[in-house]
C-alpha cells in the first residue's frame, strides 16, 4: 500500500524511498532497475524526446541543496539573503508540507522522480505532488509584465540538442528555494539547459541568478535515469494532511547536518499509516466530521 | 498587471457560472474565456497521432450550450439520479456535514472533472493520455496494455486503464474513494464500488466527446450515463499555476454542501456573504 501522506517533510528526514513506498513502481531514490541503453530518441520533428518517468540517479548528494556544487555548499549570500534564509529557518513552515507548488528551482532539487511529456509545441513535467508546469516552446517571449508563480513564467526554446528554460516573475515570499529552506527573491532569474546524451539519461545545467540575495550566479548540475513502464500517480495532497493540523512541524527544515542535509534526528512519532481498517481521513474545520 | 482574483474558489464560481463572463476568474480574457460556442460549418477531420489513432491533445472547453454544468444528472429526466437509500443517505450527508472537497484542495476526480465548467489540456502519448487540470493536477492514463491490479489502491481518479477500441479511447476505473467525495458539483455521491466507463472520442478537429458510464450499485439502483462535448481552444491557452492552498479562505468560510439545487439542476446560494477585500498589491499571501 502507498504511504503517500507522509508529507516532504518526513521524506527528507527519512531520506531514503521509505514515504515513497511505490511498491511495483519502482519508487524514486533508491529502487535501481537496469537503466536503458542506446541512442536518444527523437520526436517528429528532430529534437531529443525527453519524454519518460526519471528517477534521481543517486549522485545528486547532498540532495535538495541549490549549494550542492560549491565548495562546502556554501551559498554566496547578501546580506539581505542572509536575513531572508534566517527568516525561513525560524518562520516559515515548508510551503510543500503545506500542499503549496515546490516551484523552481525546488523541484529540480528535489529527489522525486518526475514525468515528461513533449507534446506538440509544449514540454510538460507531472511532478509527485500531483502538481505541474508547462514550459511554452512556441517561440513566444517573456511577456511585460508577468504574475509571479512558484514555477514563475517559464519560456522553453531549443539551442540545438539542449531545451533551455528561462524563467522570471517568481513569488518571492515564504518561499524555499530547495529542501534546505534557502530563500529567493521576485528578482530571480533561472536558467535550465536540459540535454538527453542517451536512451537513459537526463542532464540538467541550472544558473540561478538572483542579484537581491546571492552574490554572484549558482550553478547546479544534476541527472537522473529513465524507468520505462513507470508513471507518477495520484497524490492528494490536502487529504488528511497530519502536517497542517497536527501541529506536528515546526518552523524551517531542521539542522542543517556537515553533509549539507537537513532534519531532525529524532523526529515526533507520526500517526500509524493508513490501512483498509484505518482508512485515510480528510481533515475539516471544526464543527465537521 | 492582470488582476488577481485566484482566491475565488470553486463555490464562488458555481454560484455564478451561470452568469460568469468569460474569463473572469482566471483572468484570461485575451483568450476567449474559459467556455466556447460550437463553431458553424464544416470542421476539419480529426488530428491523429504516428500510431493512427484520433489524437486528443489540445486545451478543451465546455460548449455554453451544456446545461446544467456540474450535474452528473444532466442527461436523466427531470435530472433525477436513481440513489438508493443508501445513496440518499451518503447524498444527505454530503449536503450537511461536507465541505466542498476541492475547495479544500483535495482532487475532484472522476467523474466529476468531466461534468465540470473548466476547460483542461489533454497530451497524448504512445503509451499515455494525461489530463491537465485547472486547480494544477493532473491524471496520467496509461494506455499500454495494462490490465488492472488485484488490490488497488483508492483514489480520487481512481485506478484508470485505457484502451483503444477502433477510433474511440476508453478509459475503465475503479478504486475510488468512498467518503467524502462528490461525485459532481451537486454534491451528489459515489461509493467506494464505483466504475466509470469514459468513451472519448473526437469527430473532428473541433470536437471531443466523452460519453461517461457510472455504475455504483451501492448508492445508485441502476447505471446511468452522462455525454458531453468540449470544444478546441486555442493552442496557446495556457493552463496557469494554481496554487490552490494559498490564503484559502473557503474552509473557514463555507458552510457545508453546494447550496441549494434550483430547478434548472445548478446550485449556489442567491446571496454570497460578502468576500474578504481581495489582496492589495504588496501584501503577504498567508
Amino acid at each position: 500500500m502507498r504511504r503517500l501522506f507522509i508529507k516532504l517533510f518526513a521524506a527528507s528526514l527519512a531520506l531514503s524511498f521509505c514515504a515513497w513506498a511505490q511498491d511495483g513502481q519502482g519508487g524514486g531514490r533508491g529502487r535501481r532497475g537496469p537503466v536503458p541503453t542506446g541512442p536518444t530518441p527523437k520526436t517528429a520533428d528532430g529534437h531529443p524526446d525527453f519524454t519518460g518517468y526519471w528517477r534521481d540517479d543517486g549522485n545528486a548528494n547532498p540532495h535538495g541543496n541549490i549549494g550542492k556544487d560549491l565548495p562546502g555548499f556554501k551559498l554566496p549570500f547578501t546580506k539581505a539573503g542572509e536575513a531572508a534564509h534566517s527568516y525561513n529557518v525560524e518562520h516559515t513552515v515548508d510551503p510543500e508540507s503545506l500542499c503549496l507548488p515546490g516551484g523552481i528551482p525546488r523541484e529540480d532539487a528535489g529527489d522525486g522522480s518526475f514525468q515528461l511529456v513533449q507534446n506538440g509545441p509544449d514540454t510538460v513535467f507531472l511532478y509527485q505532488y500531483g502538481t505541474f508546469r508547462v514550459v511554452p516552446t512556441d517561440g513566444r517571449k517573456h511577456s511585460e509584465d508577468p504574475d509571479p508563480t512558484y514555477f514563475g513564467e517559464e519560456i522553453g526554446s531549443w539551442d540545438g540538442d539542449t531545451f533551455v528554460i528561462d524563467s522570471i516573475a517568481f513569488k518571492d515570499t515564504k518561499t524555499w528555494a530547495d529542501e534546505n529552506a534557502d530563500p529567493h527573491s521576485d528578482a530571480l532569474h533561472t536558467i535550465e539547459r536540459w540535454t538527453r546524451p542517451d536512451a537513459g539519461h537526463l542532464h540538467l545545467e541550472l544558473t540561478i541568478d538572483d542579484p537581491k540575495f546571492y552574490t554572484q550566479p549558482i550553478h547546479f548540475q544534476r541527472t537522473w535515469v529513465a524507468s520505462p513502464g513507470q508513471h507518477t500517480r495520484e497524490q492528494a495532497c490536502s487529504e488528511n494532511n497530519i502536517d497542517v493540523s497536527a501541529g506536528h512541524l515546526g518552523f524551517g527544515p531542521g539542522p542543517i547536518r556537515a553533509d549539507g542535509t537537513r532534519g531532525y534526528d529524532n523526529p515526533a512519532p507520526l500517526p500509524p499509516p493508513v490501512s483498509k481498517t484505518n482508512p485515510a481521513k480528510t481533515i475539516l474545520p471544526p464543527g465537521f466530521h | 498587471m492582470m488582476t488577481f482574483t485566484y482566491s475565488l474558489r470553486l463555490v464562488a464560481l458555481l454560484a455564478t457560472l451561470a452568469t460568469l463572463p468569460s474569463g473572469f476568474v482566471f483572468g484570461q480574457d485575451d483568450l476567449g474565456g474559459l467556455t466556447a460556442t460550437a463553431p458553424k460549418g464544416k470542421s476539419n477531420p480529426a488530428p491523429r497521432d504516428a500510431a493512427g489513432h484520433p489524437d486528443f491533445s489540445g486545451f478543451w472547453k465546455g460548449d455554453r450550450a451544456t446545461k446544467p454544468v456540474g450535474n452528473i444528472g444532466k442527461d436523466l429526466p427531470g435530472f433525477k439520479l436513481p440513489l438508493t437509500p443508501e445513496g440518499e443517505a451518503a447524498l444527505q450527508f454530503n449536503l450537511t456535514k461536507t465541505i466542498d472537497p476541492e475547495s479544500l484542495c483535495i482532487i475532484g476526480g472522476t467523474p466529476r472533472h468531466n461534468a465540470s465548467g473548466l476547460p483542461f489540456r489533454v497530451l497524448q502519448n504512445k503509451d499515455s493520455v494525461a489530463f491537465l487540470y485547472f486547480y494544477s493536477y493532473y491524471r496520467l492514463i496509461p494506455t499500454d496494455g495494462r490490465k488492472h491490479t488485484e488490490d488497488p489502491d483508492p483514489s480520487f481518479f481512481g485506478e484508470e486503464v485505457g484502451r483503444w477500441e477502433g477510433d474511440t479511447l476508453v478509459v475503465d476505473s475503479i478504486a475510488f474513494k468512498g467518503e467524502k467525495v462528490w461525485i459532481d458539483e451537486n454534491a451528489n455521491p459515489h461509493s467506494d464500488a464505483l466504475h466509470v466507463v469514459e468513451r472519448w472520442t473526437r469527430p473532428d478537429a473541433d470536437r471531443i466527446h466523452v460519453e461517461t458510464l457510472i455504475e455504483d450499485p451501492k448508492f445508485y439502483t441502476k447505471p446511468f450515463t452522462y455525454q458531453r462535448t468540449w470544444l478546441a481552444g486555442p493552442a496557446n491557452q495556457p493552463i496557469t499555476e494554481y496554487a490552490c492552498s494559498e490564503n484559502n479562505i473557503d474552509a473557514s468560510h463555507l458552510g457545508p454542501g453546494p447550496g441549494p439545487i434550483r430547478a434548472d439542476g445548478t446550485r449556489g446560494y442567491a446571496d454570497l456573504a460578502p468576500l474578504p477585500p481581495p489582496i492589495k498589491p504588496g501584501t503577504p499571501l498567508k
